[in-house]
């Protein structure tokens, strides 16, 4: 029992920024089809950018995480407009377009070290308070991120769901000709998706780098995690994402506390959401829709 | 200058090239050819390599050179085989996210396990005591001699790549990649074909990693990340996709410039070469895969041209 | 056309059934067959007004759609009750039932000559350790592939299928060269010449009195009426009529009535 309490705790506030970051993934992933491995580095650059907004101008953390978030929306919107726009435009089709956002993904990544610098970056903050929480301690900053996470989770999901604006963005994934027809303008209503997938993103990376290090590395290793999130969470639609997210995340921290060994905890999620994406489509096939 | 320090350098670029030159050949019958998005290279690449130098390292062989490394060559290329059986069966029947995820998620296990394991493999210290299976002289000499080896390998997997394109099994690959829905109506098990072309393919890549651990005689899991896919990636792509040569000529022109080219030939400060020079040659290669799929897709050598080909096969 | 027919049935015809079958979209039912036999006559037409469902029937029957409900069993003598249903598109073909695409679709990175080869070759030839085995399989089926290109007017067999009709046209000569058992077409002339229309037929008929059972859908009612020994009438899913086209004829009535204004 002990082991699940803690579990849940850490997990849900440790790996809070992982269903932040999950939520921005799957909202591109709706709307383009695409998987944006590039959407790695917002994660990364949201990091980045937070570190730097605070060492630079010596802002205590929550005063940065508005800067990162927005700064790293920007950085996917100009990704947008500067390579995927122009892909869509000349036809490119999905495997291509895939390995463009690998090649994005790789460029950014390395990039942004001629801008950052090459060694490990750490924020620059005072050591936090330590919550207790069911008996668990638990650093103020990641209740912070709890909360966060939940209050954007909450508001994205009525935003898609419910609102009037999500149901324009919901009918731009499922034919953009039609939409148009209705009025709806795709460049804007695209712009302001990839702005909040790069917020929410941005954001994620910042609650992870201040609560260990910024590398150039910080995003990609959290690129495989999130892709299976909502590749397995999809199929309940946003909600289902950030249950899925949630439940990653608390089987993470559950695994990590059995293991003693965060790796072995990551391979074994790893393989779980495998297994069940490929029973998945195991059964799809068996039903006859068959890919091929 | 030092000369023998340039040549040890030339030689290691030399071995880079054909190493990659090797994986990108690979890749273009996966990936060219059969259109199935392998992103993780680097597993099967670093399966065989630790395959390789644990089975080297860690098991009291009763026999000397060259037996041990065979039978070690043999295990590592018969576990990156049942490698891609299992990644192969896992993509058959998957679109182009399951195949991602699927190859991605493998490499990924390659890397924990590696880093682990520290036991068998080293971990993320790494493990030394592979070796040359001969010994003819200088440190040099026997690098040399392994690059002219690794050559020939990759020569045979070019070989056989262009005669993939001129026989049946070619076709099948081909038609895969088209159009499997009509592909299967035709009566072709496609998903077997697809199993059979990971199993003989990974075992390549596998045999490829296991020359490169007895090059550097070293394993380190630092070489399990997307570097070496990255590099196989970008030189099919540039080179042509769809091309036996496209391989070739990409490699040449993306890892061939940098680490022969830049590392070897060009007289800049030492310092960038521990940092900047890699990190730039990353950001290129990135770069390059960007600019080549959106303005000319089929990479320097264009179209397959199967016209011609058939024409020069079958003279009508 | 009745020697033809005559001399066809001498020979062990396999038969499709179709049972209890439906597909339903989004709550519109497409198909819905209680029973249906294909395969009393050597070739057989299905008609019907847009949206009866002949083709997704069809589709069904080669499981490249799932059913909601139901079985389509292959009958023959060697293996009574096979159930394709049950079985991937892949393994359906390799028991020999074969159907051609409605829409048009090639293999566009293959020639013509690749196409066929491909068609054609058998599964053994086909594995990574025969990389010489290409001058052999040539050789094998040359002659067969050469009297079809040049029987069609197909001239350069090394080029592309470029023109819908080309692709059309080749389609039908891939489905006609694996010379199966059971030969499903979809709408096989339509876009093609006159004079492509006449050979194609000319070509079925010789099948089909070799032992190939054909089941044509079309909307040209020249080639049904022409070509068929049966015709099926489908509507809303259903398989409504069923007998010789002159009878079939003789019920338009019924046939514009259903339809409302008339041609179908």
């Amino acid at each position: 029992m002990d082991l699940v309490v803690q579990a849940v705790v850490i997990g849900l506030t440790e790996n809070a920024p992982l269903v932040l970051a999950a939520i921005g993934f799957y909202l591109l992933y709706r709307l383009t089809g695409l998987i944006n491995v590039a959407y790695a580095e917002t994660v990364t650059l949201g990091a980045y950018f937070g570190m730097w907004a605070n060492t630079t101008f010596g802002l205590d953390f929550y005063a940065v995480l508005l800067p990162a978030g927005v700064l790293a929306g920007l950085v996917s919107v100009a990704t947008y407009l500067l390579v995927f726009r122009p892909a869509k435009r000349r036809n490119v089709g999905m495997l291509e377009l895939i390995i463009i956002s690998f090649g994005l993904s790789i460029f950014l990544r390395h990039a942004l070290q001629f801008v950052f610098g090459y060694p490990v970056r750490f924020f620059d903050v005072p050591p936090p308070d330590t919550i207790m929480v069911l008996g668990v301690g638990v650093a103020s900053f990641r209740l912070l991120a709890l909360a966060s996470v939940a209050i954007l989770a909450l508001l994205l999901y009525w935003f898609i769901q419910r609102s009037s604006f999500g149901l324009k963005i919901r009918a731009l994934a499922s034919d953009e000709s039609l939409a148009q027809a209705s009025g709806i303008r795709p460049l804007a209503v695209a712009v302001l998706i990839w702005f909040i997938a790069g917020l929410a993103g941005g954001l994620a990376g910042a609650f992870f780098g201040v609560g260990s290090s910024v590398a150039p590395l910080l995003g990609w290793r959290l690129f495989l995690p999130i892709l299976l999130i909502v590749l397995v969470g999809r199929a309940w639609g946003l909600g289902g994402v950030i249950t899925v997210g949630v439940a990653t995340g608390v089987a993470l921290a559950g695994a990590t506390l059995q293991f003693g060994q965060g790796l072995y905890a990551q391979l074994l999620l790893i393989l779980i959401l495998l297994a069940i994406l490929k029973i998945r489509a195991r059964r799809l096939a068996a039903a006859g829709g068959v890919a091929a | 200058m030092n000369l023998d320090w340039l040549d040890a350098f030339l030689v290691f670029g030399l071995f880079e090239v054909v190493m990659v030159i090797g994986l990108a050949l690979l890749l273009h019958l996966q990936l060219g050819l059969a259109r199935i998005a392998n992103f993780g290279v680097v597993g099967f690449w670093g399966l065989g390599m630790y395959a390789f130098g644990v089975s080297y390292v860690r098991v009291d062989w009763p026999f000397g050179e060259p037996w041990q490394f065979l039978v070690c060559a043999l295990i590592a290329t018969g576990v990156a085989a049942l490698a891609g059986l299992l990644v192969g069966w896992y993509v058959a029947d998957l679109d182009t996210d399951g195949v991602l995820v699927g190859t991605l998620g493998f490499a990924t296990a390659v890397a924990i396990l590696a880093t682990t394991q520290q036991e068998l493999t080293g971990g993320a210290l790494g493990m030394g005591g592979l070796g040359f299976p001969y010994d003819i002289g200088t440190v040099k000499a026997n690098e040399f001699l392994w690059l002219v080896i690794t050559t020939l390998l990759v020569a045979a997997i070019l070989f056989f790549v262009w005669r993939v394109h001129r026989s049946p099994y070619g076709r099948l690959l081909i038609a895969v990649g088209a159009n499997e829905p009509l592909a299967r109506s035709l009566g072709k098990s496609t998903f077997r074909a697809k199993i059979g072309l990971f199993v003989v393919t990974s075992a390549a890549m596998g045999l490829l990693g296991a020359m490169f651990g007895v090059m550097v005689r070293f394993l380190d899991v630092l070489n399990l990340g997307v570097d070496i896919t990255l590099a196989a990636i970008v030189g099919l792509v540039l080179g042509g996709t769809a091309r036996v040569w496209g391989a070739v000529i990409g490699v040449v022109l993306t890892v061939g410039l940098f680490d022969i080219v830049v590392q070897v030939y060009l007289p800049l400060p030492r310092e960038w070469h521990t940092q900047a020079i890699p990190v730039l040659r990353e950001a290129l290669f990135g770069l390059a895969l960007i600019v080549v799929l959106l303005f000319r897709p089929l990479g320097v050598l264009g179209k397959m041209r199967r016209d011609r080909l058939m024409k020069k096969v079958h003279g009508r | 056309m009745a020697a033809d027919a005559a001399a066809g049935s001498a020979v062990a015809r396999p038969q499709i059934r179709v049972e209890g079958v439906a597909k339903s979209y989004s709550g519109r039912t497409v198909v819905d067959v209680d029973e249906l036999v294909l395969g009393d006559s050597p070739i057989e037409g299905l008609i019907g007004p847009n949206g009866a469902g002949k083709t997704t029937l069809m589709r069904m029957i080669v499981h490249a759609v799932p059913l909601d409900r139901g079985r389509i069993t292959l009958q023959s003598p060697a293996e009574p009750d096979l159930l394709l249903s049950a079985m991937p598109t892949d393994r359906i073909a390799r028991h020999g039932v074969v159907k051609s695409n409605q829409l048009i679709t090639d293999f566009d990175r293959l020639t013509i000559l690749d196409s066929l080869l491909f068609a054609v070759t058998e599964a053994e030839r086909e594995k990574p350790y025969r990389i010489f085995s290409e001058r052999a399989v040539f050789a094998r089926h040359r002659e067969e592939i050469e009297r079809l290109l040049d029987y069609f007017g197909l001239v350069d067999a090394t080029a592309f299928a470029k023109s819908a009709g080309e692709k059309k046209l080749l389609d039908i000569i891939r489905c006609l060269i694996l010379k199966p058992r059971f030969l499903l077409l979809d709408e096989p002339t339509a876009g093609l010449p006159d004079d492509i229309t006449e050979k194609v037929m000319h070509t079925l008929r010789e099948l089909a009195a070799a032992g190939t059972t054909v089941v044509i859908v079309a909307h040209d009612l020249n080639v049904i009426w022409n070509l068929c020994d049966e015709v099926v009438f489908m509507a809303e899913g259903k398989a409504l009529l069923r007998g010789d086209p002159q009878s079939i004829r003789e019920h338009r009535t019924i046939v514009e009535k259903y339809l409302g204004e008339g041609h179908v």
